[in-house]
């Protein structure tokens, strides 16, 4: 039991290494919120593309839907061995774009940043439009029934009713998101488990991944128990005779 | 009123027909309606009453047929190639106001944004001037007190007064209403039809979808019954609702008369 908890707890061993973990981990937030800030914004872009009307934009949809549907089924740690090893060779790309030093971060930063927005853009793209989808037709109608253009009524009336349904679905994502950042360790930068994990080769000890992992829980915990609490709230909107809950 | 200066019909309707897959919704329907004339539309459910006020204001354009709105042909060629390109939409949809039977109220914004936010966005109204003319609206159909509650808190009855005065707020030249009181509880139906009674009073143009016979025959001008796609007979309320000719309207009135 004493080996065990040595191995995967050991506090004092934790308190020592606690700098450098907290600085991996630090990195791990930069990545998370900036790609997480990127697909939010992609995936509205890539969903809106989805739901434009009329034939001749119909190639824009076809596109698209590709683009979602090849994303979703490509592994993310694929995509970002991809972008890393690939792009710095792309001689005819100016310097900047192929090995990127953008705000003071390191090229494996930007890979990272730029495989997740690529995915979870495609992952976000879908819950945005099963919101969207789940706006009543006849709201739609009424916007374009008042002179609305298609745009007008996305931006009045669908989207913020469609947000307000997938703002939970949505952190789910973003919870998701969060843990895919460790992936970016195998372009070796050097976020909360490359940290962790170099420190267990040279010491066998396991504690610093551990702490990793709590680190990981101060966060995606207190969000899930969030999305827990928004769902049930939105629930209680539809729910005969409980009381109104002030609208977001 | 612009309407009055206007000769000749407000609204034409010229051998439309639409259909939704191999289903021929309207087959071919010829109407006229005059500047401050209220035509009321009856007949069985499945008949193309509603497709038809879908097709005025291009909601569902029709796939054959022209629709002129103050003589203006809204939909040239439709079912063309032009597609949309063909179809003033701007032009019909500031003239041609509609109310729904499921109200279709916006449900994140309270009565008063619900009428001012067309104005705004798409006549570019400065706020001030919306929310005045919306407190009016809204005070004409009964709700002065109401303007900031939104829609789940509104009763049937109340929810389709505002939906009456969000189409109102986009001074429309004609006013289409379908089946706007089926969905509501009876006592709730007479607020509404008060309202659009008013407003036939004042002189709009209105094409009313209704089973409302009463409505029909008090309010209306003309009588028009639709079955399976085409206009069976029209006429005088009187004469269609007491004396109707054609065996189809006959049978349609017995029944709704012996609920």
């Amino acid at each position: 039991m004493q080996e065990f908890l040595n191995q995967f707890f050991d506090v004092g061993f934790m308190v020592d290494h606690f700098d450098e973990v907290i600085e991996g981990f630090w990195l791990t937030i930069q990545v998370s919120v900036v790609s997480g800030v990127l697909a939010l914004i992609w995936g509205l872009i890539l969903a809106s593309m989805r739901q434009l009307p009329g034939k001749p934009l119909a190639p824009i949809r076809f596109l698209t839907i590709a683009y979602i549907d090849v994303f979703r089924g490509v592994p993310l740690l694929l995509l970002i061995l991809l972008i890393a090893g690939g792009v710095p060779a792309l001689e005819f790309l100016p310097e900047s774009v192929r090995i990127p030093q953008w705000f003071g971060r390191p090229d494996t930063f930007w890979y990272g940043v730029t495989a997740i927005t690529i995915t979870y853009g495609a992952y976000m793209a879908e819950v945005y439009r099963a919101g969207i989808e789940a706006v009543p037709p006849g709201q739609t109608e009424a916007a374009r029934s008042l002179g609305m253009n298609h745009r007008q009524a996305m931006n009045n009336v669908v989207l913020p009713q469609a947000v307000r349904k997938i703002i939970a679905p949505l952190l789910n994502d973003f919870i998701a998101l969060t843990k895919d950042t460790t992936l970016v360790s195998v372009i070796a930068l050097n976020e909360a488990v490359l940290v962790g994990s170099d420190i267990q080769s040279e010491t066998f000890n396991s504690s610093a991944l551990t702490l990793g992992a709590i680190m990981f829980l101060a966060i995606t915990l207190p969000l899930a128990r969030l999305v827990d609490k928004l769902i049930s709230r939105e629930q209680s909107r539809f729910t005969r005779g409980a009381p109104r809950v002030e609208a977001l | 009123m612009e309407a009055s200066t206007t000769t000749g019909p407000m609204l034409r309707l010229e051998n439309i027909h639409k259909r939704f897959g191999k289903l021929e919704v309207l087959r071919g329907i010829d109407l006229e309606v005059a500047p401050g004339e209220v035509v009321c539309v009856l007949g069985p459910s499945g008949s193309g009453k509603s497709t038809l006020l879908r097709c005025v204001n291009l909601l569902e354009p029709p796939e054959q047929g022209e629709i002129f709105v103050e003589g203006k042909d809204i939909c040239k060629g439709p079912g063309s190639a032009a597609g949309e390109a063909g179809w003033e939409l701007d032009f019909v949809r500031q003239r041609v106001g509609i109310v729904f039977q499921q109200f279709n109220l916006f449900p994140h914004k309270t009565a008063m944004e619900n009428v001012t936010m067309a104005p705004e966005k798409v006549l570019g109204k400065a706020t001030a001037e919306a929310r005045a003319k919306a407190t009016q609206l809204l005070e004409r159909v009964g709700l002065a007190d109401k303007l900031g509650e939104y829609p789940e808190r509104l009763s049937g009855g109340q929810q389709q007064r505002v939906a009456i005065a969000r189409a109102l707020a986009m001074d429309p030249q004609v006013m289409l209403f379908d089946e706007v009181t089926s969905a509501l509880d009876p006592e709730l139906v007479k607020e509404v039809l008060d309202v659009m009674r008013e407003l036939a009073e004042e002189g709009m143009t209105m094409i009313v979808v209704t089973h409302e016979l009463g409505f029909a025959r008090e309010v209306g001008d003309r009588v028009v019954f639709m079955d399976e796609g085409t206009i069976v007979e029209q006429g005088r309320p009187a004469d269609v609702l007491d004396n109707p000719r054609e065996e189809r309207t006959k049978r349609f009135l017995g029944l709704v008369l012996d609920r």
